[in-house]
């Protein structure tokens, strides 16, 4: 009667320290957590920055004789920051340079090409809602303004 | 609190408040131990082959007029192919206001030009062929200056303006994990920047209102945040903090408008004998005048037409000399630079002793400079080069001259550390020579 008990006992145990685990299933999407445009390792080079930047505002190659123009000019001063800003800005004042006269009324397609012409990618939700508020609060903002910024960042000096 | 500790807390204490002043943003203790003899340095690279033969022993009359005493004639065969100069900009030949050292040497290595400029700016031979699309290994004396002056100064403070391309660009500063560009010089080759490719390619720039700027700044700080990489970790170059790049932009903004008003057409009324030298150390002048660097490198290299010209080299020899005359009485009349300055000019190395085949209309003889790397056989007419170190009367033996072998190339750095107060605070490790072993110092009182 007392072995009854104690494997009884010991029964009654098992069966409430084991339990089975459940396996909750919310139905979301897995999301891979990384920043945008992590995979972006590469550095271009001089030639690179200049004939992609040219052909991104004005959309077709650079001819070799400007190119080597802009490289010469490229390589006589030192601060690269500098002079790329420089040449982007001059690059925006050319004739023939193609930017919109507008925003337009479509912000969200306006931000997703942009994206798209400079960074070779899609914004994330955070992107583009944050450049459409800045659109929506800044009245200054115009196309220039936001193709300059996007061209003079650091991830447009990557690939 | 017992005693043996209140006296050990005590004394660490007094030591930390004597300690701490002097606590440097350089991570260094103490200040520059050394005085400065001047505020600023040039240093002039009468660079592209230059043997001693035509400069200092004229062997074909003074070429070198602004520079060396004597009136010696040009020799006649030549003489109807020198161009026109103006009168020299100076009182009196250069060497009267400083110490002239005849027999410098460039004593090891290839004797070619990258070689030359990098010992000239590294203060160590390369006793390599070096790969010219790479930055020296050497620290630089830009990054010397830049780390270890007391207090640490900006780029702007620092230049090397070079009469070309090429692979001088990569001379500003080094791969040298300890130092490399974020203490490199200010690079200009300005003759391949303010010209009519130059005007098409930065000339014409959009310009932002304040409040386009302030939009900008906002778009690019939030990109740039959303991105885990800096243009830094790429190659940048050297960067100038915004304030100071402000400042290029309006000296290159400048340089184009005073270039697009004819003012650096003909700026010294030389004329059509106004070469690509002349042309570098002018625009080396308006840093001066815009900066008032601390220290200034620029370059000279026309001469090496001596590959295929014998008479051609030697009227550009007069071309240089009449610039670093010029150069000099500039920075003679540059307030803050005035008498507050030494100028420190030398070939980065000479030329053959025996001629190639190469005959010119005059039937002389072109030069090259080949001297073997072991510094010991064949023709080592190439090392032997000049040095004239020019400056105030207090700090600079004037008219002084040293006929016999003294003083080499990788004098050049330590003695401009020196001059700036800063050679005792380069690591001992660094590999140049110490100020003390090097002839360069007898030019200074």
């Amino acid at each position: 009667m007392k072995q009854i008990k104690i494997i009884f006992l010991m029964a009654l145990f098992l069966q409430i320290s084991c339990k089975k685990e459940n396996d909750y299933v919310y139905q979301l999407q897995d999301v891979n957590v990384k920043q945008t445009g992590s995979d972006k390792n590469n550095s271009k080079s001089t030639i690179e920055f200049i004939s992609i930047a040219y052909s991104d505002l004005f959309s077709v190659s650079i001819s070799q004789s400007d190119l080597v123009k802009f490289n010469t000019v490229y390589t006589a001063f030192g601060d690269k920051k500098l002079i790329e800003d420089r040449i982007i800005r001059n690059l925006l004042n050319m004739p023939g340079v193609l930017i919109p006269t507008g925003i337009g009324s479509d912000t969200t397609s306006f931000i997703n090409n942009s994206y798209k012409k400079f960074y070779n990618r899609e914004p994330n939700a955070f992107e583009s809602y944050y450049l459409k508020q800045q659109i929506r609060l800044n009245t200054i903002i115009n196309p220039i303004v936001i193709y300059y910024s996007l061209m003079t960042s650091d991830e447009y000096r990557y690939y | 609190m017992n005693r043996r500790r209140f006296l050990r807390n005590a004394s660490m204490a007094a030591v930390g408040a004597f300690a701490s002043p002097y606590i440097l943003p350089s991570g260094r203790l103490f200040a520059a131990s050394g005085a400065r003899k001047v505020n600023h340095v040039v240093f002039l690279l009468y660079a592209g082959g230059v043997r001693n033969t035509e400069s200092i022993h004229m062997n074909d009359g003074n070429l070198m007029p602004n520079l060396l005493s004597g009136n010696a004639a040009i020799s006649s065969d030549i003489a109807g192919a020198m161009d026109i100069l103006p009168a020299s900009p100076i009182s009196q030949p250069l060497q009267n206001f400083g110490t002239l050292f005849k027999e410098f040497r460039y004593n090891q290595g290839p004797t070619g030009h990258y070689n030359g400029h990098t010992v000239a700016v590294t203060g160590q031979y390369v006793d390599v062929d070096l790969n010219l699309r790479e930055h020296p290994r050497k620290p630089t004396i830009f990054e010397y200056y830049r780390k270890h002056n007391s207090p640490q100064q900006t780029a702007l403070n620092s230049w090397w303006v070079a009469n070309t391309l090429g692979p001088y660009p990569a001379l500003n500063y080094s791969s040298d994990p300890d130092y490399g560009p974020a203490f490199g010089a200010n690079f200009i080759s300005p003759t391949s920047l303010i010209n009519p490719d130059g005007f098409d390619v930065l000339g014409n720039p959009r310009n932002f209102t304040s409040a386009e700027q302030g939009a900008i700044y906002n778009i690019r700080d939030f990109v740039n945040h959303s991105f885990n990489k800096t243009f830094l970790d790429g190659s940048a170059g050297v960067t100038n903090a915004e304030t100071e790049a402000g400042r290029l932009q309006k000296f290159i903004t400048d340089s184009y408008t005073n270039a697009q008003a004819g003012l650096y057409a003909n700026p010294w009324g030389a004329g059509p004998s106004m070469n690509n030298d002349m042309f570098n150390v002018f625009y080396a002048e308006q840093i001066i005048k815009e900066f008032k660097p601390e220290l200034l490198v620029v370059n000279m290299q026309d001469v090496d037409i001596g590959h295929f010209n014998f008479t051609s080299y030697a009227n550009n020899l007069r071309k240089a000399d009449f610039a670093a005359a010029h150069l000099w009485s500039l920075i003679q009349s540059t307030p803050g630079m005035a008498n507050d300055t030494v100028l420190i000019i030398a070939p980065e190395h000479g030329r053959n002793a025996n001629p190639n085949t190469t005959v010119d209309a005059y039937g002389r003889r072109a030069l090259d400079h080949t001297a073997p790397s072991d510094a010991i056989t064949g023709d080592q007419k190439a090392r032997e080069i000049f040095c004239m170190v020019v400056g105030p009367p207090s700090v600079v033996k004037q008219g002084y001259v040293i006929n016999t072998i003294a003083g080499e190339s990788t004098d050049i750095v330590p003695v401009i550390a020196n001059i700036l107060g800063f050679d005792t605070a380069i690591p001992g490790t660094s590999g140049i020579k110490p100020y003390q072993s090097c002839d360069l110092q007898q030019a200074f009182i």
